[in-house]
Protein backbone atom coordinates (compact mmCIF):
# COMPACT_ATOMS: atom_id res chain seq x y z
CA UNK A 1 0.00 0.00 0.00
CA UNK A 2 1.39 3.29 -0.82
CA UNK A 3 -0.51 6.05 1.49
CA UNK A 4 0.73 8.94 -1.28
CA UNK A 5 0.31 7.61 -4.86
CA UNK A 6 2.59 9.20 -6.81
CA UNK A 7 4.81 11.10 -4.02
CA UNK A 8 8.23 8.84 -4.81
CA UNK A 9 7.69 10.08 -8.78
CA UNK A 10 6.90 13.75 -8.11
CA UNK A 11 10.23 13.96 -5.38
CA UNK A 12 12.61 12.03 -8.19
CA UNK A 13 11.47 14.91 -10.94
CA UNK A 14 11.92 17.68 -8.09
CA UNK A 15 15.59 16.12 -7.30
CA UNK A 16 15.97 16.08 -11.15
CA UNK A 17 17.47 13.20 -11.20
CA UNK A 18 16.74 10.56 -14.47
CA UNK A 19 15.59 7.53 -13.36
CA UNK A 20 19.03 5.52 -14.67
CA UNK A 21 20.51 7.64 -11.59
CA UNK A 22 18.00 7.30 -8.98
CA UNK A 23 18.49 3.23 -9.86
CA UNK A 24 21.98 3.35 -9.83
CA UNK A 25 21.89 5.24 -6.17
CA UNK A 26 19.32 2.84 -4.77
CA UNK A 27 21.48 0.18 -5.91
CA UNK A 28 24.88 1.36 -4.47
CA UNK A 29 22.76 1.61 -1.23
CA UNK A 30 21.96 -2.22 -1.41
CA UNK A 31 19.36 -2.05 -3.91
CA UNK A 32 18.38 -5.22 -5.46
CA UNK A 33 15.55 -4.73 -8.22
CA UNK A 34 16.22 -4.13 -11.44
CA UNK A 35 16.09 -0.79 -13.37
CA UNK A 36 12.53 -1.51 -14.58
CA UNK A 37 11.24 -2.54 -11.17
CA UNK A 38 12.37 0.52 -9.59
CA UNK A 39 10.35 2.70 -12.18
CA UNK A 40 7.69 0.78 -11.71
CA UNK A 41 7.73 1.44 -7.48
CA UNK A 42 7.58 5.01 -8.85
CA UNK A 43 4.75 4.65 -10.71
CA UNK A 44 2.55 2.77 -7.94
CA UNK A 45 2.44 -0.12 -11.05
CA UNK A 46 4.56 -2.40 -8.52
CA UNK A 47 4.34 -2.33 -4.65
CA UNK A 48 7.68 -2.29 -3.70
CA UNK A 49 8.82 -4.03 -0.01
CA UNK A 50 9.03 -1.83 2.72
CA UNK A 51 13.02 -2.40 2.55
CA UNK A 52 12.86 -1.40 -1.13
CA UNK A 53 10.32 1.70 -0.88
CA UNK A 54 12.86 2.75 2.15
CA UNK A 55 15.99 2.22 0.06
CA UNK A 56 13.99 4.79 -2.91
CA UNK A 57 13.27 7.48 -0.36
CA UNK A 58 16.73 6.86 0.78
CA UNK A 59 18.47 7.86 -2.56
CA UNK A 60 16.08 10.26 -2.63
CA UNK A 61 16.41 11.97 0.37
CA UNK A 62 19.87 11.66 -0.57
CA UNK A 63 20.29 13.42 -3.22
CA UNK A 64 17.86 16.10 -1.59
CA UNK A 65 20.61 16.84 0.95
CA UNK A 66 23.21 17.52 -1.60
CA UNK A 67 20.72 20.06 -2.87
CA UNK A 68 20.90 21.35 0.37
CA UNK A 69 17.24 20.17 1.17
CA UNK A 70 15.89 18.16 4.17
CA UNK A 71 14.51 14.60 3.77
CA UNK A 72 11.17 15.54 2.23
CA UNK A 73 10.56 11.63 1.33
CA UNK A 74 8.86 9.76 4.35
CA UNK A 75 10.28 6.41 5.06
CA UNK A 76 7.51 3.54 5.86
CA UNK A 77 8.83 3.26 9.64
CA UNK A 78 8.76 6.92 10.43
CA UNK A 79 5.21 7.57 8.93
CA UNK A 80 3.08 6.89 11.49
CA UNK A 81 5.37 8.38 14.36
CA UNK A 82 5.86 11.58 12.70
CA UNK B 1 31.82 -6.88 22.52
CA UNK B 2 34.97 -8.05 20.33
CA UNK B 3 33.99 -8.47 16.79
CA UNK B 4 35.76 -10.33 14.42
CA UNK B 5 35.53 -11.88 11.12
CA UNK B 6 37.42 -14.98 10.14
CA UNK B 7 37.84 -15.38 6.44
CA UNK B 8 34.81 -16.08 5.55
CA UNK B 9 32.99 -13.51 6.76
CA UNK B 10 31.47 -10.43 4.96
CA UNK B 11 34.21 -8.48 6.55
CA UNK B 12 37.05 -10.70 4.54
CA UNK B 13 34.68 -9.65 1.47
CA UNK B 14 35.64 -5.87 1.94
CA UNK B 15 39.71 -6.28 2.34
CA UNK B 16 39.77 -4.92 -1.41
CA UNK B 17 42.87 -3.25 -2.49
CA UNK B 18 40.74 -1.11 -5.08
CA UNK B 19 37.95 0.41 -3.70
CA UNK B 20 39.47 3.48 -3.72
CA UNK B 21 38.28 4.79 -0.72
CA UNK B 22 40.94 5.58 2.09
CA UNK B 23 38.97 4.90 5.00
CA UNK B 24 38.07 1.81 3.42
CA UNK B 25 41.98 0.16 3.18
CA UNK B 26 42.34 1.17 6.88
CA UNK B 27 39.38 -1.10 7.74
CA UNK B 28 40.54 -3.65 5.21
CA UNK B 29 43.53 -4.56 6.79
CA UNK B 30 42.68 -4.06 10.08
CA UNK B 31 40.01 -7.17 9.12
CA UNK B 32 41.67 -9.17 6.87
CA UNK B 33 41.93 -12.77 7.63
CA UNK B 34 44.56 -15.29 7.04
CA UNK B 35 44.77 -15.71 3.87
CA UNK B 36 45.34 -18.39 1.72
CA UNK B 37 44.22 -19.30 -1.80
CA UNK B 38 41.82 -22.25 -1.64
CA UNK B 39 42.57 -25.28 -2.87
CA UNK B 40 39.10 -25.19 -4.64
CA UNK B 41 39.63 -22.76 -6.88
CA UNK B 42 41.54 -23.26 -9.98
CA UNK B 43 42.08 -21.20 -13.23
CA UNK B 44 42.22 -23.54 -16.65
CA UNK B 45 43.86 -21.63 -19.82
CA UNK B 46 43.56 -22.87 -23.57
CA UNK B 47 44.71 -21.22 -26.44
CA UNK B 48 43.23 -20.97 -29.52
CA UNK B 49 43.80 -19.69 -33.10
CA UNK B 50 42.27 -16.41 -32.48
CA UNK B 51 40.93 -16.45 -28.69
CA UNK B 52 42.39 -17.65 -25.45
CA UNK B 53 39.60 -19.43 -22.68
CA UNK B 54 40.07 -19.26 -19.23
CA UNK B 55 37.66 -21.89 -17.24
CA UNK B 56 36.92 -20.61 -14.03
CA UNK B 57 36.84 -23.58 -11.14
CA UNK B 58 35.12 -22.82 -7.59
CA UNK B 59 34.66 -19.20 -6.23
CA UNK B 60 35.60 -15.56 -7.87
CA UNK B 61 35.79 -14.40 -4.38
CA UNK B 62 38.28 -11.79 -2.21
CA UNK B 63 40.65 -14.22 -2.01
CA UNK B 64 40.88 -15.53 -5.52
CA UNK B 65 39.44 -12.68 -8.42
CA UNK B 66 42.92 -11.06 -7.63
CA UNK B 67 44.28 -14.44 -9.36
CA UNK B 68 41.95 -14.33 -12.30
CA UNK B 69 42.75 -10.41 -12.55
CA UNK B 70 46.63 -10.85 -12.59
CA UNK B 71 45.99 -13.89 -15.55
CA UNK B 72 43.07 -11.82 -17.46
CA UNK B 73 45.60 -9.02 -17.55
CA UNK B 74 48.82 -11.04 -18.28
CA UNK B 75 46.85 -12.34 -21.43
CA UNK B 76 45.69 -9.15 -22.52
CA UNK B 77 49.46 -7.50 -21.96
CA UNK B 78 50.62 -10.21 -23.92
CA UNK B 79 48.16 -9.11 -27.15
CA UNK B 80 45.70 -11.33 -26.82
CA UNK B 81 42.58 -9.52 -27.38
CA UNK B 82 39.62 -11.93 -27.60
CA UNK B 83 39.43 -13.61 -24.22
CA UNK B 84 36.43 -16.08 -23.09
CA UNK B 85 35.83 -16.82 -19.65
CA UNK B 86 34.42 -19.89 -19.63
CA UNK B 87 32.11 -19.79 -15.96
CA UNK B 88 30.42 -23.52 -16.34
CA UNK B 89 32.30 -24.72 -13.26
CA UNK B 90 31.74 -21.93 -11.54
CA UNK B 91 30.64 -22.17 -8.00
CA UNK B 92 30.14 -18.75 -7.02
CA UNK B 93 31.19 -15.47 -7.49
CA UNK B 94 30.78 -11.86 -5.27
CA UNK B 95 31.10 -8.59 -5.83
CA UNK B 96 34.97 -8.73 -6.63
CA UNK B 97 34.21 -10.91 -9.77
CA UNK B 98 32.15 -8.21 -11.43
CA UNK B 99 34.80 -5.73 -10.94
CA UNK B 100 36.98 -7.69 -12.43
CA UNK B 101 34.98 -8.52 -15.37
CA UNK B 102 34.19 -4.78 -15.39
CA UNK B 103 37.89 -3.84 -15.40
CA UNK B 104 39.06 -6.13 -18.12
CA UNK B 105 36.13 -5.65 -20.47
CA UNK B 106 36.94 -1.80 -19.95
CA UNK B 107 40.51 -2.91 -20.93
CA UNK B 108 39.89 -4.83 -23.89
CA UNK B 109 37.22 -2.45 -25.05
CA UNK B 110 40.08 0.42 -25.48
CA UNK B 111 42.30 -2.45 -27.05
CA UNK B 112 39.09 -3.00 -29.40
CA UNK B 113 39.04 -6.59 -27.92
CA UNK B 114 35.82 -8.39 -26.38
CA UNK B 115 35.11 -10.34 -23.66
CA UNK B 116 32.76 -13.63 -23.86
CA UNK B 117 30.99 -14.69 -20.68
CA UNK B 118 30.48 -18.66 -21.38
CA UNK B 119 27.87 -20.79 -19.52
CA UNK B 120 27.05 -18.52 -17.20
CA UNK B 121 25.12 -19.59 -14.38
CA UNK B 122 21.17 -18.62 -13.93
CA UNK B 123 22.49 -16.56 -10.53
CA UNK B 124 25.76 -14.95 -12.21
CA UNK B 125 23.59 -13.93 -15.60
CA UNK B 126 21.01 -12.76 -12.74
CA UNK B 127 24.03 -10.59 -11.27
CA UNK B 128 25.20 -9.38 -14.78
CA UNK B 129 21.62 -8.34 -15.62
CA UNK B 130 20.84 -6.38 -12.11
CA UNK B 131 24.52 -4.67 -13.03
CA UNK B 132 23.26 -3.66 -16.67
CA UNK B 133 27.09 -5.84 -17.53
CA UNK B 134 25.18 -8.11 -19.73
CA UNK B 135 26.02 -5.88 -22.85
CA UNK B 136 29.39 -4.98 -21.39
CA UNK B 137 30.82 -8.16 -21.07
CA UNK B 138 30.03 -9.34 -24.56
CA UNK B 139 31.22 -6.16 -26.69
CA UNK B 140 31.92 -7.73 -29.79
CA UNK B 141 35.44 -5.88 -31.47
CA UNK B 142 34.04 -2.12 -32.07
CA UNK B 143 36.50 -1.64 -34.97
CA UNK B 144 36.04 -5.13 -36.95
CA UNK B 145 34.83 -2.89 -40.08
CA UNK B 146 38.60 -1.02 -40.29
CA UNK B 147 39.57 -4.50 -41.42
CA UNK B 148 37.67 -4.22 -44.78
CA UNK B 149 39.05 -0.43 -45.34
CA UNK B 150 43.08 -2.32 -45.52
CA UNK B 151 44.54 -1.87 -48.63
CA UNK B 152 45.13 -5.70 -49.49
CA UNK B 153 40.64 -6.04 -49.56
CA UNK B 154 40.75 -3.18 -52.30
CA UNK B 155 41.05 -5.39 -55.10
CA UNK B 156 38.25 -7.52 -54.04
CA UNK B 157 35.43 -4.89 -53.59
CA UNK B 158 35.70 -3.00 -57.40
CA UNK B 159 32.36 -1.70 -56.51
CA UNK B 160 32.90 -0.42 -53.21
CA UNK B 161 32.97 3.32 -53.02
CA UNK B 162 36.86 3.52 -52.05
CA UNK B 163 37.71 1.92 -55.05
CA UNK B 164 37.14 5.01 -56.62
CA UNK B 165 39.89 6.57 -54.88
CA UNK B 166 43.27 7.19 -56.52
CA UNK B 167 45.54 4.11 -55.69
CA UNK B 168 49.20 5.97 -54.91
CA UNK B 169 48.85 7.87 -52.13
CA UNK B 170 45.63 6.31 -50.64
CA UNK B 171 46.45 2.67 -50.54
CA UNK B 172 48.19 2.67 -47.82
CA UNK B 173 46.80 4.99 -45.12
CA UNK B 174 43.50 3.77 -44.11
CA UNK B 175 45.76 0.93 -42.73
CA UNK B 176 47.67 3.52 -41.24
CA UNK B 177 44.57 5.27 -39.96
CA UNK B 178 43.32 1.96 -38.31
CA UNK B 179 46.77 2.00 -36.33
CA UNK B 180 46.26 4.98 -34.50
CA UNK B 181 45.07 5.27 -31.24
CA UNK B 182 42.24 5.85 -29.90
CA UNK B 183 42.63 5.90 -26.06
CA UNK B 184 40.93 9.14 -24.50
CA UNK B 185 43.82 11.31 -23.60
CA UNK B 186 45.45 10.17 -27.60
CA UNK B 187 42.56 11.78 -29.12
CA UNK B 188 44.10 14.80 -30.28
CA UNK B 189 47.35 13.40 -31.49
CA UNK B 190 44.94 10.82 -33.32
CA UNK B 191 43.25 14.10 -34.84
CA UNK B 192 46.13 15.88 -35.16
CA UNK B 193 47.48 13.08 -37.17
CA UNK B 194 44.60 12.79 -39.29
CA UNK B 195 45.28 16.34 -40.11
CA UNK B 196 48.91 15.29 -41.12
CA UNK B 197 47.80 12.89 -43.15
CA UNK B 198 45.28 14.84 -45.06
CA UNK B 199 48.02 17.19 -45.97
CA UNK B 200 50.17 15.09 -47.13
CA UNK B 201 47.67 12.66 -49.16
CA UNK B 202 45.57 16.03 -50.96
CA UNK B 203 47.94 17.07 -53.23
CA UNK B 204 45.74 20.28 -53.48
CA UNK B 205 46.10 20.78 -50.08
CA UNK B 206 47.82 23.81 -48.38
CA UNK B 207 46.49 23.72 -44.86
CA UNK B 208 44.25 21.39 -42.72
CA UNK B 209 42.42 21.75 -39.58
CA UNK B 210 40.23 19.90 -37.55
CA UNK B 211 37.08 21.55 -35.40
CA UNK B 212 35.84 20.27 -32.53
CA UNK B 213 32.83 20.99 -30.58
CA UNK B 214 34.25 20.92 -26.70
CA UNK B 215 32.03 21.70 -23.60
CA UNK B 216 29.70 23.73 -26.46
CA UNK B 217 32.67 25.58 -27.75
CA UNK B 218 34.36 24.83 -31.15
CA UNK B 219 37.28 24.81 -30.60
CA UNK B 220 40.53 23.67 -33.29
CA UNK B 221 41.78 20.47 -32.13
CA UNK B 222 44.83 20.45 -34.91
CA UNK B 223 46.14 22.68 -37.50
CA UNK B 224 49.02 22.36 -40.09
CA UNK B 225 50.23 25.40 -39.54
CA UNK B 226 49.73 28.80 -37.88
CA UNK B 227 48.21 30.59 -40.74
CA UNK B 228 45.44 27.81 -40.82
CA UNK B 229 45.13 27.96 -37.16
CA UNK B 230 44.31 31.69 -37.28
CA UNK B 231 41.62 31.06 -40.28
CA UNK B 232 39.78 28.97 -37.62
CA UNK B 233 40.16 31.52 -35.21
CA UNK B 234 38.68 34.25 -37.39
CA UNK B 235 35.78 32.22 -38.38
CA UNK B 236 34.76 31.68 -34.20
CA UNK B 237 35.63 35.70 -34.17
CA UNK B 238 33.00 36.23 -36.98
CA UNK B 239 30.80 33.48 -36.10
CA UNK B 240 30.69 32.54 -39.51
CA UNK B 241 32.14 30.38 -42.13
CA UNK B 242 32.68 26.72 -44.39
CA UNK B 243 33.81 25.41 -40.77
CA UNK B 244 31.55 26.53 -38.79
CA UNK B 245 28.60 25.54 -41.02
CA UNK B 246 29.48 21.88 -41.43
CA UNK B 247 30.14 21.88 -37.50
CA UNK B 248 27.03 22.82 -36.84
CA UNK B 249 24.93 21.98 -39.91
CA UNK B 250 26.29 17.92 -40.60
CA UNK B 251 26.79 18.54 -43.98
CA UNK B 252 29.81 19.83 -46.29
CA UNK B 253 30.76 22.99 -48.03
CA UNK B 254 32.46 23.93 -50.66
CA UNK B 255 33.86 27.46 -51.09
CA UNK B 256 35.37 26.94 -54.97
CA UNK B 257 36.34 30.63 -55.15
CA UNK B 258 36.62 32.93 -51.69
CA UNK B 259 36.95 35.62 -54.36
CA UNK B 260 33.20 35.10 -56.19
CA UNK B 261 32.04 33.84 -52.65
CA UNK B 262 28.66 36.02 -51.22
CA UNK B 263 28.19 33.75 -48.10
CA UNK B 264 29.89 34.80 -45.01
CA UNK B 265 30.65 38.82 -45.64
CA UNK B 266 32.66 38.93 -42.42
CA UNK B 267 34.98 35.67 -42.40
CA UNK B 268 35.82 35.36 -46.57
CA UNK B 269 37.57 39.27 -46.60
CA UNK B 270 40.03 37.83 -43.88
CA UNK B 271 40.68 34.53 -45.59
CA UNK B 272 41.34 36.23 -48.87
CA UNK B 273 43.77 38.50 -46.87
CA UNK B 274 45.40 35.51 -45.36
CA UNK B 275 46.27 33.99 -48.96
CA UNK B 276 43.35 31.41 -48.90
CA UNK B 277 41.44 31.01 -52.25
CA UNK B 278 39.50 28.03 -51.64
CA UNK B 279 37.76 25.74 -49.09
CA UNK B 280 36.57 22.32 -47.90
CA UNK B 281 35.18 21.30 -44.97
CA UNK B 282 33.78 18.18 -43.93
CA UNK B 283 31.26 17.22 -41.03
CA UNK B 284 32.31 14.91 -38.05
CA UNK B 285 29.81 13.28 -37.12
CA UNK B 286 29.35 10.81 -34.71
CA UNK B 287 25.59 9.18 -34.67
CA UNK B 288 23.98 11.77 -36.67
CA UNK B 289 25.15 14.87 -34.75
CA UNK B 290 27.93 16.79 -36.15
CA UNK B 291 30.73 17.23 -33.46
CA UNK B 292 33.09 19.55 -35.32
CA UNK B 293 34.71 19.33 -39.34
CA UNK B 294 37.76 18.41 -41.33
CA UNK B 295 38.69 21.58 -43.05
CA UNK B 296 41.01 21.67 -45.76
CA UNK B 297 42.28 24.89 -47.11
CA UNK B 298 43.94 25.95 -50.27
CA UNK B 299 45.94 29.27 -51.63
CA UNK B 300 44.45 28.28 -55.36
CA UNK B 301 40.61 28.61 -56.77
CA UNK B 302 39.32 25.26 -57.71
CA UNK B 303 41.28 23.22 -55.86
CA UNK B 304 39.19 20.69 -55.43
CA UNK B 305 38.37 17.98 -57.28
CA UNK B 306 36.17 15.07 -57.09
CA UNK B 307 38.83 12.68 -55.97
CA UNK B 308 39.75 15.28 -53.19
CA UNK B 309 36.42 15.62 -52.16
CA UNK B 310 36.24 11.53 -51.86
CA UNK B 311 39.67 11.59 -49.80
CA UNK B 312 38.01 14.66 -47.59
CA UNK B 313 35.02 12.62 -47.01
CA UNK B 314 37.22 8.93 -46.28
CA UNK B 315 39.42 11.12 -43.46
CA UNK B 316 36.10 12.65 -41.69
CA UNK B 317 34.97 9.51 -41.71
CA UNK B 318 37.97 8.62 -39.74
CA UNK B 319 38.29 11.51 -37.89
CA UNK B 320 34.43 10.38 -37.12
CA UNK B 321 35.51 7.03 -36.17
CA UNK B 322 37.97 7.97 -33.88
CA UNK B 323 36.01 10.37 -31.91
CA UNK B 324 33.02 7.96 -31.31
CA UNK B 325 35.33 5.31 -29.97
CA UNK B 326 36.72 7.88 -27.77
CA UNK B 327 33.17 9.02 -26.76
CA UNK B 328 32.49 4.74 -26.23
CA UNK B 329 36.05 4.47 -24.11
CA UNK B 330 35.18 7.21 -21.64
CA UNK B 331 31.72 5.58 -21.45
CA UNK B 332 32.81 2.69 -20.13
CA UNK B 333 35.62 3.42 -18.46
CA UNK B 334 33.18 5.98 -16.47
CA UNK B 335 31.19 3.48 -15.81
CA UNK B 336 33.33 0.88 -14.84
CA UNK B 337 34.66 3.76 -11.94
CA UNK B 338 31.13 3.85 -10.78
CA UNK B 339 30.31 0.52 -11.03
CA UNK B 340 33.15 0.17 -8.74
CA UNK B 341 32.43 2.85 -6.31
CA UNK B 342 28.90 1.53 -5.91
CA UNK B 343 29.88 -1.96 -5.54
CA UNK B 344 32.52 -1.04 -2.56
CA UNK B 345 29.09 1.44 -1.18
CA UNK B 346 27.42 -1.87 -0.82
CA UNK B 347 29.68 -3.76 0.63
CA UNK B 348 30.47 -1.22 3.16
CA UNK B 349 26.67 -0.90 3.62
CA UNK B 350 26.40 -4.67 4.07
CA UNK B 351 28.98 -5.03 6.47
CA UNK B 352 27.85 -2.31 8.70
CA UNK B 353 24.49 -4.21 8.28
CA UNK B 354 26.11 -7.12 10.04
CA UNK B 355 27.29 -5.65 12.84
CA UNK B 356 24.36 -3.85 14.03
CA UNK B 357 22.70 -7.27 13.60
CA UNK B 358 25.66 -8.79 15.65
CA UNK B 359 25.40 -6.79 18.06
CA UNK B 360 21.72 -5.82 18.48
CA UNK B 361 20.42 -9.06 16.98
CA UNK B 362 17.93 -7.84 14.99
CA UNK B 363 17.09 -8.19 11.00
CA UNK B 364 18.77 -7.72 8.13
CA UNK B 365 16.13 -5.03 7.57
CA UNK B 366 15.75 -3.61 10.96
CA UNK B 367 19.60 -3.11 11.38
CA UNK B 368 19.59 -1.29 7.52
CA UNK B 369 16.55 0.97 9.52
CA UNK B 370 18.12 1.66 12.34
CA UNK B 371 21.38 2.62 10.29
CA UNK B 372 19.34 4.68 8.18
CA UNK B 373 17.41 6.64 10.83
CA UNK B 374 20.60 7.44 13.06
CA UNK B 375 21.95 8.43 9.52
CA UNK B 376 19.33 10.91 9.05
CA UNK B 377 19.83 11.92 12.56
CA UNK B 378 23.12 12.97 12.23
CA UNK B 379 22.48 14.59 9.18
CA UNK B 380 25.31 12.59 7.19
CA UNK B 381 24.58 9.55 4.34
CA UNK B 382 23.98 5.60 5.02
CA UNK B 383 27.23 5.06 3.46
CA UNK B 384 29.19 7.55 5.78
CA UNK B 385 27.32 5.78 8.60
CA UNK B 386 27.88 2.37 7.47
CA UNK B 387 31.37 4.01 7.83
CA UNK B 388 30.84 5.15 11.43
CA UNK B 389 29.58 2.12 12.66
CA UNK B 390 32.88 0.66 10.60
CA UNK B 391 35.27 2.52 12.44
CA UNK B 392 33.94 2.11 15.63
CA UNK B 393 34.06 -1.93 15.45
CA UNK B 394 37.72 -1.40 13.83
CA UNK B 395 38.33 0.17 17.05
CA UNK B 396 37.14 -2.61 19.50
CA UNK B 397 39.15 -4.85 17.71
CA UNK B 398 42.19 -3.49 17.92
CA UNK B 399 41.80 -1.99 21.28
CA UNK B 400 41.52 1.54 20.53
CA UNK B 401 39.37 3.81 22.29
CA UNK B 402 35.79 3.18 21.69
CA UNK B 403 33.87 5.98 19.90
CA UNK B 404 30.23 5.86 20.50
CA UNK B 405 28.23 4.68 17.41
CA UNK B 406 25.14 7.14 17.12
CA UNK B 407 22.91 4.96 17.19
Amino acid sequence: MNPQSGLLEGARRRTGMSHGELWFRYFELGGMSTALEVEAFLYDALSPTNHDRNLVATALNERFSELGGDHPVPYTDDVDSS
Amino acid sequence: MGITFDSEGPGARAASESFGRPAMAEIATVERGPVDVRPSFDLITRFLLDSVVVGVRGDIDLLTAPALEGLLAALIDGGHKNLVLDLADLDFMDAQGLRVLAAVSGRLLSATGSLTIRSPSVAVLRLLDVMAMTDLVELRPVRAEVKTLGAEQRSDAPAAASAALPPEPAAGVPALLAALPVATDLIDAALRMVTALTRATLRSADGVSVTLTRHGQLTTVAASDETIAQMDRDQYATGEGPCLAAASEGHWFHVESLAEEQRWPQFIPRAVAGGIASILSSPLLVGDRAMGALNIYSNRERAFGPEDQELAALFAGHASKILAEARQDVTANEMGLRLRDALGTREVIAQAQGVLMARDGGSAEASYGAMRQSSKRAGVTVRAQAFAILATTHAVTTGQPIAEVTS
